[in-house]
């Protein structure tokens, strides 16, 4: 009895000693334990709950996929064009748009009015139900879309990095780069206000999306073939990333380049042609990124891509910038925290919950996550 | 035969002149060595070559073709290749991404050459699958070495291969150097380590205030009077 409460004594000792040096730790740990019984306590008693927070880890996945995905390009374009593309948003919302105007018009073709359709201008808005988009109705014009968006946002960033950064490249300045890139965000976003005017526009009709229950405990998660596609695309494209980047001699050469920019050049490697295909990989997978988002809201606005990028620069920071799998795993952390949370504050709050996780992860871990993986 | 003739060179960065008239020759297989003070223009010389400065004046002459004037691209395709002193690995690579990429250019043969280099310098074997960054600087130095063998170059320049290493591991790059040497590659290396390398060397080049003052054998170098006592410490 008296040698357990010596030892007791002395735990208590450490642990306050502890606390007393770092009480900012002591209250995180403290919190994260408290949230974490709590969730446990409500699975255990909450009728529903199993329910709820299962909807919550969905919406989570995909949100943060979507997040994660759009990183992938930011974070590949940083680290081996060595500047913070502002303008990144802001394709992500050319790329929705390309695949946009590429679905309707395939759908709408003879059946509606060229200038309705693609509202240049002032047309009549139409229906998107009698439309008759979606994945399930009509999966063949909905690829044919995201191959419209993928091809549509390499040859804008081409025409960009053509005329804008590769002049400018010579410098070795990330800033004016990065200023450039803020001006080019502004035309864009004001170029396609004009063009598609600035309210909200449907893709996809919502009754014709086919939605599947998954029972989970007492309840069920509905889940959309939208939010499926979205999944299962972001997943296939983020593998094929990873792969071409290990094994392909490409791959090598952009990660060379992502780590010594001058050496690669002394090694030989056209640095110029990666740079166009990083632009092109990077494009590709922004375009790809903006329609499937689009996709799974069933709706675009001029801006969405720009709302998203705080929340794609967070989730590339908290992954660490520059590394392809930090910007996937930041996107999962943003996703979830913004669903989870829910679960304990409203949602008007949920960024907030967001960016402090971001936060806290830069106290922590201010190089990111995934520290040193440069790239790959 | 003569294989690099560099004549007259002028050579700087944007307005600053560094090299204000260098000669130097290296023959087929041959090992030159250019040693001198701190900012005598020893690795600008390198630079210069390979097309990494701003050309003024003066011809470098490669087999008989003027390649002053070329871009570095075309430069290791005629068969130079180029180690500079720092940051000469690609430290998120593995050894072995780091010489596949030192082969980017070639079309064939060369899992072949890298399989040659690995028997060469066994070390690269064993670490082939390690980042490089986990490497010691020896080890690294090895790396950046190999990396620029992969083209089977005809002429390798190595700016300060010895330099920030261990004095046991500075003999062992010399030896290195050496059994490149011997494999035909001709050698042009700017050196600290003035009197090791002028020992080993075929030629060597004194390089003062950005023009080679005295040239010689390394042998007749490193007993001049003149030089001893002015650029290698009496």
């Amino acid at each position: 009895m008296c040698a357990y409460s010596i030892g007791m004594i002395r735990y208590y000792n450490i642990l306050r000693e502890k606390v007393q040096k770092d009480r900012g730790t002591a209250i995180v740990f403290l919190s994260i334990v408290i949230l974490l019984l709590d969730l446990v306590f409500r699975l255990i008693i909450g009728k529903n709950e199993s329910q709820v927070v299962a909807t919550y880890l969905w919406d989570g996945l995909v949100v943060g996929l979507a997040i994660g995905l759009a990183g992938v390009g930011l974070s590949l374009t940083y680290s081996i064009l060595k500047f913070a593309n502002f303008a990144h948003g802001d394709m992500i919302t050319a790329g929705g748009f390309s695949g946009w105007v590429a679905v309707f018009a395939v759908a709408g073709v003879g059946k509606f009015d060229m200038k309705n359709l693609l509202l240049v201008g002032a047309g009549k808005p139409i229906n998107v139900t009698e439309l008759g988009i979606s994945v399930s109705t009509t999966p063949v014009i909905i690829l044919f879309g995201l191959v419209a968006a993928i091809v549509g946002t390499i040859l804008l960033t081409l025409f960009i990095d053509r005329f804008v950064f590769r002049p400018m490249r010579h410098h070795n300045d990330g800033i004016t780069l990065l200023i450039a890139s803020i001006g080019i965000a502004l035309a864009l976003r004001y170029g396609l206000a004009f063009v598609f005017k600035t309210q909200n526009r449907g893709l996809t009709a919502a009754s014709l999306t086919a939605s599947y229950s998954v029972p989970v405990g007492t309840g069920s998660v509905q889940i959309d073939l939208g939010e499926i596609t979205l999944v299962l695309v972001a997943i296939a494209l983020m593998v094929s990333v990873h792969v071409f980047l290990q094994y392909s001699t490409l791959g090598k050469a952009m990660r060379a380049m992502a780590d010594n920019r001058d050496l690669a050049l002394i090694t030989g490697i056209p640095t110029e042609k990666v740079v166009r295909a990083t632009w092109i990989i990077g494009g590709a997978l922004t375009g790809a990124a903006g329609f499937l988002i689009t996709l799974e809201r069933g709706t675009i606005s001029f801006q969405f891509g720009w709302i998203l990028l705080l929340f794609i620069f967070a989730a590339v920071i908290i992954g660490g910038i520059g590394s392809v799998y930090g910007a996937i795993a930041g996107g999962l952390v943003i996703g979830l925290t913004s669903t989870i949370s829910l679960i304990w504050i409203p949602a008007d709050l949920a960024n907030v919950a967001v960016f402090s996780v971001m936060i806290l992860v830069l106290l922590y871990k201010p190089e990111g996550l995934f520290k040193g993986v440069t790239t790959a | 035969m003569t294989l690099l003739n560099v004549k007259n060179l002028v050579a700087g960065y944007g307005d600053l002149r560094i090299l204000e008239k260098v000669n130097i020759i290296v023959e087929e297989g041959e090992y030159v060595a250019i040693v001198g003070p701190n900012g005598a223009g020893k690795s600008t010389v390198m630079k210069s070559i390979f097309g990494l400065t701003k050309y003024i004046d003066g011809e470098i002459i490669y087999e008989g073709s003027d390649i002053s004037k070329f871009p570095t691209e075309e430069i290791i395709k005629l068969g130079i290749s180029y180690v500079p002193q720092n940051e000469n690995v690609f430290p998120n690579l593995t050894v072995r991404e780091n010489l596949e990429l030192g082969g980017y250019t070639m079309k064939e043969g060369k899992e072949e050459r890298i399989q040659e280099l690995f028997d060469q310098f066994p070390m690269l074997q064993s670490k082939r699958n390690d980042k490089t960054y986990t490497l010691s600087g020896g080890q690294q130095q090895m790396v950046a070495m190999a990396r620029a063998l992969v083209l089977s170059p005809k002429l390798l320049m190595l700016d300060e291969p010895s330099a920030g290493l261990a004095p046991d591991l500075v003999k062992e790059n010399f030896e290195y150097v050496d059994r490149i040497r011997e494999s035909g590659t001709a050698i042009l290396m700017v050196e600290q380590n003035a009197k090791e390398a002028l020992r080993r060397c075929d030629r060597g080049y004194v390089l003062v205030q950005g023009e080679d003052r005295f040239s010689d054998t390394g042998e007749a170098l490193l007993n001049d009077e003149h030089v001893k006592k002015e650029f290698l410490g009496g």
